[in-house]
């Protein structure tokens, strides 16, 4: 049982070469087969976890790989990193599916790349060695540079090497920043050890100074990653210029790396940094909702919006991330963001290239009411944007209601104007997502001219487009399980939330100590002003006031 | 008899919503949406009857949560945030469920004739059976949250309800516009539950009533709690300043006006206080602001109706006008008169839309005032429908609207003159002078409509914006039954039937209901402040209040009707030589107080364009950014340039001189 990770992580790699050696018509049920096993695998993998002790590293598979110094292929899961996984083996089908008709000039590069690329971000999910866990990440950047410059639109190459620059330079710094934690654990022993766990329960030792350092390098290459504003501006130009299924991948898995990497990372070895900047972070956070979602609003193309939406959106994910100190609710709607911004934004990515397959074009003064024609897109469009702009019973929901609320009650770090602020968001996204259906989904029906990128197949005669068909069969089981999943996480999310629970409490319990221990400090004064003891906002039975003692019992 | 069956009452118009969905597939399936939401909102409504003598009555003073609550799964548990998909039934619930479901029965009905032909049928139906669903959740949610849930779930209705005729782009812009005003009152709910979550640690209904019932002293954070609620209640039903969507909402087909924005979800707001009044009266500043937004909202409402020309636009204006009342009523602690008014207005403003949709249907479209006289030969039943609708919301004597608008206003002016505060009794003032206006623009309109010299242009359009659109493309033109309305004609039994009984409420359901609806809300948590409102010792000049009130509105209603008889049925001319007069203050109310384009000018477009601004400073880093890689190395070549330029002689004395540095350097460091 324990190979099943590594079998899941390396099967896309191993098959990834074969697509050179095969027949053009069978590349799309090549791909679509090792994805799908690929999934079965995962699947495989969740029912051999064991949910009751989530927050232990399960499945551990080591293989030896340069020993003299301390590197190893330590593969493991805990709840997280399951989730994620799932979340990836879960869209990667649907990109694949999705590509079917999108691709049809250099099939076997794509789907070479596609495959590397689920590989890559599968091993930086489940690795558990840091070095191994950054060449992962780092290997991300390659198959996606070559899924936007060769298979993007007009832009691409430009796309592609912003890109990789910012990226690549962010993380280059990350890197730094985890060799710095690395050394520091050698202690001048010169016995390296890498392993992630060690490397976290080492790092309680580094001084504050040295933490503050720590965490601006892992946030250079993470916040990038994220994008969280205003490093964010590499993103919209990617998404726009990518391929449908790059975009999904992009959207769905990639930048869940940053915010995964903050999570695995950030809090648990830089806790007494955290505490100190997470104000700040929340701050640009904010900024970031609230500007992307205005920019979005200002969009003219389709695809362009969703991107800048994404960056909104990742900005409520970060937020909940350091709403940390009183609960778990922050970091617990975070993760769930994390998932169901995966879903819902995929989808919407998915539902646009669909568009862009017909018309040939994503400018939104090109197309109104399709509705009309293709009702059964339509449904899913709107579906999803409901689901994007946090409708409850719907997943967007869950995760956008818990971060908030976390953000709220989380005093020692953020607190309730970030709340407030952050919530106009949710004006925001209406605002522009009723915009976009508004424009593309409802009101009269409009074409683009017909000669507008004037594909061969198109009748000269028309002076507009002619009707687009609605959704087939292939498409529609692309969209349905991703809708699926919306209402599935949006009506029952428990299961998900409990398994989260304890590995979240693991991972955030230095921060925790921190909080408690600055609680305890200042616990005497701060019960006698009146304004805190007027907004009392932590639950008494935490509160350090009630049996100050108890600060570290944790 | 247990409540577990309480459980399917949201769930049995979910499952018809999806089937109905299903339905949308195949054309030949289409028909079968509406008896399958008819049969679904009717099996709800039976189950309410049948539970009833399960509920029992709520006191916050002493709660005790089983009998009241049903648990489905939970939904969200996070730490001791706990959010269960559980039920809350106690009778203020069960009031709300009659006539949701109610209510909702009698409008699918009609619609089921009013929508025949209509392409969107089975979309129609699914959109409705789905309001059912939330509806019926916020009303029986046995938390906060899940009220969230049922709270944006009817807004999404609504949206995706007056963006029915999605080919229309005023309909869309109705449908967007009525979306996001919504959000931002929703916006003050989240922060709401998120400040009573950090207040009280629970986000359950009965523990947070129970709670805030026992609080002694109030903190900075309990006063604010009920002015984030207030605002979630004033977007929700339609009050000043958010009231801005309703009147556009009326884009709508006419069924759904009459559901979703008269009878029941505008009235979620008027709800969503009562039920939480305990909340709210942690705040002594709380309710006498909810008072005085309805009552202002109210008369301002009033005002506009009277210079509007189409008709469901009037009556979105009165439904906002009577929705005032309704707040005014909860506001002086008088939860019975405010729940009454919402309970008549059901009835009555249902039929008032229904009607309306009726000479909507047989006028092919027309709704403009000037363009339609004299109806009453060619519609008679509608004509005494209507009327029996008119009655009841200007408040004739005797008929629903009277008893429970009095109630309001009666009890407005026993606070204020027991308690000596000027500001009730302005209030009161404030009610009546509105009471007047509502007589005369309802009676405005019916006599307009009905009575004088028959004459009236037929619409351009058949009432199905969406098929007569359609109509033009061959493929589906075999799909819509053009009905061939040539002329004004009555409608079918199948469509009168539901006005018939709502009619029967709009007259009697104030004179038989009062004290079954009094019962019900004094044994709910409404009731905690009903027990401890004032007793009337007051007298206005030796009367008893009530009485004397009685007889006021008597009076201002049957002034009011008669002033509309005289300038719109008797001597219409004299209408017109006074609306000249006047041609500023008529230009003014025609256009609502400009409240629409100022919003727009204050708020739409300089957000819009900080959002463009936004938009180039991002592209602005891009491209600066990228500009700034690209040209740093080109900058280090230009400043090593004029090095390179091939002069044997600049290269030697330049290897001279390192070699002569170097040399210095390694001296140096030999010699210390």
């Amino acid at each position: 049982m324990n190979a099943l990770i590594p079998l899941m992580t390396l099967l896309p790699l191993v098959m990834a070469p074969v697509t050179f050696a095969l027949l053009a018509y069978k590349l799309n049920w090549h791909a679509l087969a090792t994805t799908l096993l690929t999934l079965a695998i995962s699947i495989a993998a969740a029912f051999a976890f064991d949910w009751k002790h989530a927050d232990t590293l399960q499945l551990v598979t080591v293989w030896p790989w340069i020993s003299d110094f301390g590197f190893t292929f330590s593969f493991g899961v805990d709840a997280i990193s399951l989730c994620l996984v799932l979340l990836t083996t879960f869209l990667m089908p649907l990109a694949v599916l999705g590509s079917f008709a999108a691709i049809q000039e250099r099939r076997r590069e794509f789907f070479f790349w596609l495959l590397m690329l689920e590989s890559a971000m599968l091993g930086t999910f489940v690795a558990r060695d840091l070095i191994f866990f950054y060449i992962c990440f780092e290997f991300t950047l390659i198959p996606l540079f070559f899924l936007i410059g060769i298979f993007g639109s007009t832009q691409r190459l430009r796309a592609a090497r912003v890109f990789f620059l910012y990226t690549f330079t962010g993380s280059m710094l990350t890197l730094a920043g985890l060799l710095f934690v690395a050394w520091h654990a050698t202690g001048g022993s010169g016995r390296w050890n890498f392993d992630i766990s060690y490397l976290t329960a080492a790092a309680q030792q580094l001084s504050y100074p040295q933490q503050m350092l720590v965490l601006g390098a892992l946030l250079a290459g993470f916040a990038v990653k994220v994008p969280l504003f205003p490093l964010h501006t590499w993103l919209p130009l990617a998404h726009t210029e990518a391929p449908t299924a790059g975009s999904v991948i992009l959207a769905g898995v990639l930048l869940k790396l940053g915010t995964y990497g903050l999570l695995r990372f950030a809090l648990p070895m830089t806790p007494q940094a955290i505490v100190a900047l997470a104000p700040y972070i929340g701050l640009i956070a904010v900024i970031g909702i609230l500007y992307t979602a205005l920019i979005c609003w200002v969009q003219k193309d389709l695809k362009k919006l969703i991107a800048y939406s994404s960056v909104s959106h990742l900005g409520f994910c970060v937020l909940g991330l350091f709403a940390l100190g009183s609960n778990l609710i922050g970091p617990t709607g975070s993760v769930l963001y994390m998932i169901n911004h995966g879903l819902s934004t995929g989808a919407l990515f998915l539902c646009v290239g669909m568009i862009y397959e017909r018309l040939h074009t994503r400018e939104m003064r090109h197309m109104q009411g399709l509705a009309k024609v293709m009702p059964v897109w339509s449904f899913f469009m709107v579906f999803f944007c409901l689901a994007s702009v946090g409708l409850p019973g719907l997943n967007g929901f869950v995760g956008e209601f818990l971060t908030l609320l976390g953000a709220y009650t989380s005093p020692h770090t953020l607190g309730q104007p970030y709340a407030v602020a952050a919530g106009f968001g949710m004006i925001f996204a209406a605002i522009y997502i009723l915009y976009m259906v508004g424009k593309v989904v409802f009101g009269p029906l409009v074409l683009p001219p017909a000669d507008l990128h004037a594909p061969a197949t198109t009748p000269a005669g028309p002076a507009h487009h002619a009707a687009p068909k609605d959704l087939n069969f292939r498409e529609i089981v692309t969209l349905a399980p991703l809708a699926i999943a919306c209402l599935a996480l949006g009506l029952y999310p428990q299961p998900v939330i409990d398994c989260l629970q304890s590995p979240l409490e693991t991972l955030t319990h230095p921060v925790t100590s921190v909080v408690q221990a600055q609680m305890s400090a200042q616990g005497p004064v701060t019960a006698v002003t009146s304004e805190e003891k007027n907004l009392p906002d932590w639950p008494s039975d935490t509160s350090p006031l009630a049996n100050p003692g108890d600060a570290e019992h944790r | 008899m247990t409540l577990q069956p309480a459980i399917l009452i949201p769930w049995l118009p979910a499952l018809s919503a999806g089937l109905c969905g299903l339905c949308c597939v195949r054309k030949s399936w289409r028909r079968l949406a509406a008896p399958l939401t008819i049969g679904a909102i009717f099996a709800s409504f039976l189950l309410a009857v049948l539970v009833s003598p399960a509920v029992k009555p709520f006191d916050p003073a002493e709660p005790d949560l089983a009998p009241h609550v049903v648990t489905l799964f939970s939904w969200i548990h996070v730490g001791d945030f706990r959010v269960d998909m559980a039920y809350f039934l106690d009778p203020l619930t069960l009031l709300m469920l009659m006539v949701v479901c109610g209510v909702g029965t009698l409008v699918a009905v009609y619609a089921a004739g009013y929508m025949a032909g209509d392409r969107g049928y089975a979309r129609f139906f699914a959109g409705v059976s789905l309001f059912i669903f939330a509806m019926t959740t916020l009303v029986m949610a046995d938390n906060l949250v899940l009220l969230y849930l049922g709270w944006e779930g009817v807004g999404l209705c609504s949206y995706l309800l007056i963006g029915f005729y999605y080919q229309k782009p005023s309909a869309v812009a109705a449908a967007k516009k009525a979306f996001i005003v919504n959000r931002i009152g929703d916006l003050g709910f989240a922060l709401g539950i998120f400040l009573i979550y950090s207040t009280f640690h629970t986000v359950s209904l009965a523990e947070v009533l129970s709670l805030a019932h026992h609080v002694e002293e109030p903190t900075t954070a309990h006063l604010w709690i009920p002015f984030l609620l207030m605002l979630g209640a004033f977007g929700k039903s339609a009050q000043i300043p958010l009231y801005v969507w309703l009147p556009d909402a009326m884009e709508g087909p006419t069924p759904v006006s009459a559901l979703i924005h008269a009878a029941t979800m505008v009235t979620a707001g008027v709800y969503m206080i009562a039920r939480l009044l305990p909340v709210f009266e942690l705040s002594p500043y709380a309710l006498p602001t909810v008072a005085i937004v309805g009552a202002v909202t109210a008369l301002f409402a009033a005002t506009i109706a009277l210079c509007q020309y189409d008709l469901k636009r009037i009556y979105a204006y009165s439904t906002i006008s009577q929705l005032g009342y309704m707040f005014l009523g909860v506001g002086v602690l008088s939860t019975v008169g405010g729940m009454f008014h919402l309970f008549t207005h059901a009835f009555f403003k249902a039929l008032l839309f229904l009607t309306a949709g009726s000479v909507m249907h047989a006028l092919a479209g027309q709704l403009d005032l000037r363009k339609i006289s004299g109806l009453r030969t060619r519609m008679p039943i509608t004509c005494l429908l209507m009327l029996f609708g008119c009655l009841a919301l200007a408040g004739f004597p005797f008929t629903a609207g009277f008893f429970s608008k009095d109630l309001i206003l009666a009890d407005v002016l026993v606070r204020g003159l027991s308690l000596h505060q000027p500001l009730y009794t302005t209030l009161a003032v404030v009610g009546l002078v509105t009471a007047f206006l509502t007589a005369f623009y309802t009676f405005r309109l019916w006599f307009r409509v009905f009575l004088g010299p028959t004459r009236y242009e037929l619409g351009d359009e058949h009432h199905a914006a969406d098929g007569a659109h359609a109509a033009g493309h061959a493929a589906d033109a075999h799909d819509i039954k053009i009905e061939h309305v040539h002329d004004a004609h009555e409608m079918p039994w199948l469509m009168n039937a539901p006005l018939v009984v709502l009619a029967v409420g709009a007259l009697f359901a104030g004179l038989f209901c009062k004290s079954w609806l009094a019962g019900l809300v004094t044994q709910s948590s409404a009731a905690a402040a009903a027990a401890h409102s004032l007793h009337a010792h007051a007298t206005l000049c030796g009367y008893d209040p009530h009485l004397a009130m009685e007889f006021i509105s008597s009076a201002v209603a049957v002034l009011g009707i008669a002033a509309a008889a005289y300038f719109h049925w008797l001597n219409r001319p004299a209408a017109d030589s006074v609306a000249a007069r006047y041609r500023g203050l008529v230009s003014l109310l025609n256009h609502k107080y400009y409240v629409d384009e100022i919003y727009d000018a204050l708020i739409v477009r300089p957000l819009r364009a900080l959002g463009g601004l936004c938009f180039v400073l991002d592209r602005l880093i891009v491209e600066g950014l990228v500009a700034l890689v690209g040209f740093l190395p080109r900058l280090l070549g230009l400043g090593l340039q004029p090095t390179q330029q091939g002069a044997l002689q600049g290269y030697g004395l330049g290897m001279a001189a390192g070699i002569a540095i170097l040399a210095l350097l390694i001296a140096l460091a030999l010699g210390t």
